[in-house]
């Protein structure tokens, strides 16, 4: 067989092995490979075009295979909504007393401040030890590294870990790279919420470093503290489990992240917001 | 056309069959990284390009397919993948290390071709594997048998449809070579 190996071939191998070692190294100092902006600058227009093809066929196949059902989830929906329409009448005083609490605590004041900035999701990392995903806007859009990733519900997506002119990498919660501050909205715990993946538990967060005596309780929402990178009052998830770690001296609780990522075409970046 | 260029016909014919080899890498990252990595099975998300990397680098023998291995591999480390240096130096070097022993001791046929895309893929993410085991943010052990071991033998699937793209476009200009 070792004649087959040519000089060629050898060459490549070696040239290879270098590469990825350059790779490495340049990777290491600069933040970032070499090369990677332009790649995926230039795939780009490839993967917004094949994402959007995907979302038509996505459109048609629910048409044409769950009319029945979505026709039935829409009865069941109209049914919903007069009697949520009759709740929300008799809420309405309660409304907006509500609404003047939540101007006395600045809650609305603290969201005003935000710029967001809307970008659709146009091809999702293959790796499965990593939970990350590309939207189609970058720095063009104002959109840089650090920035943070909300639904439009207030509900924390993820992080902006790399940025290029028509694109930007959203590292979201459930990787296990990302660690946020937070807070049991409940109890005022603090923890730290960091992916469940690296534990084994796939598509959950698990809250940190929780005080042993915290008494912690299914369906207990689960905010950010607020930092230099994430806005305070973000819903991060809801607490499904808890128990001693491994140390003993502080407990976990795993939590269901609050957004929807197997639906998610869709996120909106914190471009600029006062810290508060 | 061909005297406008100062090109031959086979010259032309092998632009055509490298220029639809990197049409279908195209679209296979493409499948990858829109498609397959919104639809894990059981938690392990599929990758078919090394799989299809190693198809035509046995196809057209790891002189030639090994340089198109090296840049194939280069196109996904750059866009983005996870762990993407490693795969720079896995895949390429696996992709020929197949040419050559199929061409030596096995044949070009299906099986040995699919064992080789199948060795080739368990060793670029076992690579990945122990990486991500040992560095921080690291990963459980179960995940090997739960997420890393499923993944790549659902990746085989598309083996069968890579071997035969690829059987097709190698013939472009075989013809008249001989």
């Amino acid at each position: 067989m070792k004649k087959h190996l040519s000089a060629k071939t050898k060459w490549l191998i070696v040239a290879s092995i270098l590469l990825a070692g350059l790779m490495t190294v340049t990777a290491a100092t600069n933040r970032g490979r070499p090369g990677e902006s332009l790649v995926q600058t230039a795939l780009t227009p490839f993967r917004s075009a094949a994402s959007a093809l995907v979302r038509q066929i996505e459109r048609y196949y629910d048409y044409v295979f769950r009319y029945e059902s979505l026709q039935a989830e829409n009865d069941a929906l109209k049914k919903q909504i007069l009697t949520m329409e009759e709740d929300v009448r008799s809420a309405d005083s309660l409304q907006r007393e509500n609404e003047r609490l939540h101007q006395l605590l600045g809650m609305l004041e603290e969201h005003e401040d935000w710029v967001p900035a809307s970008a659709y999701i146009i091809a999702w990392e293959d790796s499965s030890w990593r939970s990350a995903f590309t939207i189609g806007k970058g720095t063009n859009s104002g959109i840089h590294e650090g920035m943070v990733a909300v639904t439009e519900y207030n509900q924390v997506v993820g992080l902006v870990t790399a940025a290029g002119p028509n694109w930007a990498t959203v590292t979201t919660v459930l990787d296990s790279a990302l660690g946020i501050s937070a807070t049991v909205a409940s109890t005022g715990y603090n923890g730290v919420v960091e992916g469940a993946l690296a534990t084994g538990s796939q598509g959950l967060l698990r809250m940190n470093y929780l005080p042993t005596d915290s008494v912690l309780r299914n369906n207990d929402q689960v905010l950010t503290t607020g930092s230099t990178v994430y806005p305070r009052g973000l819903i991060i998830g809801y607490i499904t489990d808890a128990d001693f770690d491994q140390t003993g001296v502080a407990k976990y609780a795993l939590l269901r992240p609050a957004a929807d990522f197997d639906d998610l075409e869709q996120v909106f970046i914190i471009t600029d917001y006062e810290n508060q | 056309m061909f005297k406008y260029f100062h090109l031959t016909k086979l010259q032309w014919q092998g632009i055509l069959r490298w220029s639809l080899y990197g049409l279908l890498t195209l679209l296979v990252l493409l499948l990858q990284t829109v498609v397959l990595s919104q639809l894990p099975v059981w938690g392990a998300k599929l990758t078919p390009l090394p799989a299809l990397i190693v198809c035509v680098c046995v196809r057209e023998g790891p002189e030639k397919g090994g340089l198109y291995a090296l840049l194939a591999s280069l196109l996904w480390c750059l866009s983005g993948a996870d762990y993407g240096n490693l795969s720079l130096a896995v895949i390429p070097v696996g992709a020929m290390l197949s040419a050559v022993l199929c061409r030596a001791v096995l044949t070009l046929r299906f099986l040995p071709t699919a064992l080789c895309c199948l060795a080739v893929t368990l060793a670029n993410a076992a690579v990945i594997f122990v990486f991500k085991l040992i560095l921080p943010p690291t990963i459980a052990l179960e995940n090997l048998w739960r997420v890393l071991l499923p993944g790549a033998a659902l990746s085989m699937a598309f083996v069968p449809l890579h071997y035969l793209l690829v059987k097709l476009i190698s013939r472009i200009g075989v013809r008249d070579a001989l």
